[in-house]
């Protein structure tokens, strides 16, 4: 019996081992997966679990508070709604701008690289960071009032700007150049080029990646620590300079309480953040699927 | 306010202006070709000219007021009986200007109210001035551009020389944060360093800022401690867990996954990097980090603590495993599929083929995929906060209660105290040092990533 003929037995054998370290390979393969999975669904069950019964229309509409039956979620809600204007309102007419002037009309000029280098850097820099940098400049320098909107607003509008260029450089990048060049074809400057058709089709790109943008925003605790809000809210905010708490805060003191009580209201709002945040997610998505266009 | 006010009135104005410039600019159209620039770009122009002058000279206002309000109020007779020491006068003036803006204010000082008046005055007077001013230009503007308004005008290249200037402004918004991050941690860092030897900070190994006590207050300030429960808790613990669930993740999907399961499985996964970090480290507080007690307990520990550097970095861990799992996936997307193809060719099977082939070829790149998710794991907050400890412990069990340099720099700032004290600033040096180790993994990882590429190209 020669070495190659694949009836033997031992070959079968051999066969059959390597078979079986393929279907173990694999199913390590799922096996990862579904064990990274099930910790999803691990933290989502128990807050599930925990929260849903705290669900109410007394928790949805009250504010902080020291009792933990009658304490809400609206204040932080409202104060988060607050911070992402601001951020929102900074950080997208910045972001596109930015990432219109660096696929446009950048020389390709060292300088412009420095431009480039800090973007991406900025995108990776912890968020602690951008904390100490808010509580630096705008509160010890500019003295502008301390755990307010507008400060917290400030300081994830700086985090979120890296984010909006570097998506709003790929969706604008992914226009094709045919479309420049039609529109230079019939007379367009670069600018009437660059804002009439290029903008137009980039957009649902750049919405998409601001919404996941914005979603890290809203999620965001702990710059906003550095800058101070943190403090005991009772009264929803009612302007961008006054005290306010945002959602993740509020679930980062209630986790602080030691009564029990707050386990429940702790969860629940996660439950309502992780249902804002659901969906943006939801609408990042269906822009994309909706919009999207393949060249 | 009246300067609030004027602003609006601004605003109207350059809107009045666009649709003026743009209607007169109408009126000169006599057929095609008959003018450079269309009516629209006549009526930016204008609108531009109103609106530039008027907001810097707002703006320059704004910012030298109070300073002419300041010495008015003291040029004023009821201020010479005020105390000359800064300290009392300070507090004397900035009750004034809150009693000035909201009568029913508290004042400790009697002395506040006699300068409500001068300062309102003052307010009024200097207010009215500004608003003044602030419209002679947004007219003197509009006027200028209204007399530029003729067919053979270059309205368009102009107002496309204004928008270059602001495209380019907010992209140097971004040099100007980094700037703004750089400038901000060296320089309350110095600080800090002026009252503590760098040495020290960076090679001691006690950390108690707390403590007054001890003649030297370098022996305060060892930094050891710290680093080391960053490391091990995001560095070694954390990538424990992410570095195979992540990978396996990624050689599942990319090599083994129909596209139906990819196309469900992969969202699915990136789920877990968009749930907030506060989220994360809620979980370990509540569920993890007992679990991990009760079996330290059950191990024969002694008074095991609820904060342990096992529940910190296990749920940090999770937290990476998307991201590993996507730059592992790019790392294998990268690698020339004619290198499969070959393996495949000579009759090694597809687990051989990856794990002979695939993963050494791609190993360049899962390196910096790693280097990139250790870099976002030292900078992560929440979880070590809420799990970690306080506890400067130097120790390797896993079970012991440990500290990282983001929980401190929390810890040193959301107190009441002083601003200067080396405690506070503590936290900028701690800042500075995350920072600078970041970005070195950060630039190290791109690098090996871009070569990388290159290399298969």
């Amino acid at each position: 019996m020669s070495k190659s003929d694949w009836n033997s037995p031992e070959a079968a054998r051999r066969i059959a081992r390597r078979n079986a370290s393929e279907l173990r390979f694999k199913m390590i393969g799922l096996g990862a997966i579904v064990l990274s999975l099930s910790f999803l669904a691990l933290l989502l069950v128990i807050m599930l679990k925990n929260g849903v019964a705290g669900l109410d229309w007394r928790f949805l509409s009250g504010s902080d508070s020291t009792e933990a039956t009658v304490a809400g979620v609206w204040g932080a809600t409202k104060g988060s709604l607050l911070t992402m204007g601001v951020t929102l309102l900074l950080s997208f007419p910045m972001g596109v701008l930015a990432a219109i002037y660096l696929e446009e009309f950048a020389p390709k000029k060292r300088w412009i690289e420095w431009i480039e280098v800090s973007i991406n850097n900025l995108a990776a820099v912890p968020s602690i960071i951008f904390g100490l940098l808010g509580l630096a400049v705008f509160i010890n320098t500019l003295g502008m009032p301390r755990s307010s909107p507008l400060v917290g607003g400030l300081t994830l509008a700086l985090m979120t700007m890296p984010v909006i260029v570097i998506s709003g450089r790929n969706a604008i990048k992914a226009v094709p150049p045919s479309i420049r060049e039609a529109a230079y074809g019939i007379g367009a400057s670069k600018v009437q080029t660059t804002f009439h058709h290029v903008l137009p089709l980039a957009l649902p790109g750049i919405l998409t990646g601001t919404i996941i943008g914005m979603a890290r925003a809203l999620g965001e605790t702990a710059p906003l620590l550095m800058i101070g809000m943190r403090a005991f809210v009772a009264t929803p905010p009612d302007g961008l300079t006054s005290p306010s708490s945002v959602l993740p805060m509020q679930i980062f003191l209630w986790s602080d309480e030691i009564d029990k009580a707050f386990v429940q209201n702790t969860s629940a709002a996660i439950i309502v953040l992780l249902v804002f945040l659901l969906a943006m997610n939801g609408i990042a998505i269906y822009l994309r699927n909706k919009f999207e266009v393949r060249w | 306010m009246i300067l609030t006010g004027v602003l609006l009135a601004v605003f109207g104005l350059g809107l009045v202006g666009w649709f003026a410039a743009r209607g007169r600019a109408r009126l000169l159209y006599t057929g095609r070709g008959s003018m450079h620039s269309m009516p629209a770009y006549h009526g930016w122009h204008m609108a531009l000219w109103i609106l530039v002058p008027a907001l810097l000279a707002w703006g320059v206002w704004s910012a030298i007021m109070p300073g002419l309000v300041e010495g008015a109020v003291f040029a004023d007779p009821a201020a010479a009986s005020l105390p000359t020491d800064p300290m009392t006068l300070g507090a004397i003036v900035s009750e004034a200007h809150n009693l000035a803006s909201d009568p029913s204010a508290t004042a400790f000082n009697p002395e506040a109210r006699v300068l409500v008046e001068p300062i309102r005055a003052a307010q009024a007077r200097f207010g009215l001035i500004g608003a003044l001013l602030v419209m002679v230009v947004a007219i003197a503007g509009g006027g200028y551009g209204f007399t530029r308004i003729r067919a053979d005008f270059r309205a368009r290249t102009q107002v496309e020389r204004a928008v270059m200037a602001l495209l380019l402004a907010a992209s140097l918004m971004a040099v100007l944060t980094t700037f703004g991050i750089v400038g901000s941690l060296v320089f309350e860092a110095g600080l800090f360093f002026k009252d503590v030897s760098p040495i020290a900070f960076l090679t001691g190994t006690h950390w108690s800022p707390a403590s007054t006590m001890g003649a030297n207050i370098n022996d305060n300030f060892g930094a050891v401690p710290l680093f080391w429960g960053t490391i091990y808790i995001g560095a070694i613990i954390a990538m424990i867990v992410a570095i195979p669930l992540g990978l396996m993740s990624a050689v599942y999907l990319t090599q083994y996954a129909s596209g139906a399961m990819r196309k469900w499985l992969k969202p699915m996964l990136e789920i877990l990097a968009g749930i907030p970090t506060v989220v994360y480290g809620y979980f370990a507080a509540l569920t993890v980090a007992p679990m991990i007690r009760d079996f330290a307990a059950s191990m024969g520990m002694q008074n095991p603590s609820t904060e342990s550097a096992l529940a910190a970095g296990l749920v940090m861990g999770v937290m990476i495993i998307p991201f590993v799992s996507s730059m592992a996936d790019d790392a294998l997307a990268a690698v020339p599929r004619a290198m499969s193809d070959g393996s495949l060719a000579l009759g090694s099977t597809k687990s051989e083929t990856i794990k002979k082939v695939l993963l050494p070829a791609a190993l360049p790149g899962i390196v910096a995929g790693v280097m990139l998710a250790i870099s976002r794991a030292i900078g992560e907050t929440m979880i070590v906060v809420m799990a970690a400890g306080a506890a400067a412990n130097l120790s390797a069990n896993p079970l012991a209660s440990m500290t990282t340099v983001t929980y401190q720099i929390v810890q040193m700032l959301t107190g009441d105290q002083e601003f200067n004290s080396p405690k506070t600033l503590s936290a900028f040096a701690l800042g500075l040092v995350l920072f600078v180790v970041t970005l070195i993994l950060n630039i190290v990882a791109l690098r090996v990533v871009k070569r990388f590429r290159e290399a298969y190209e």
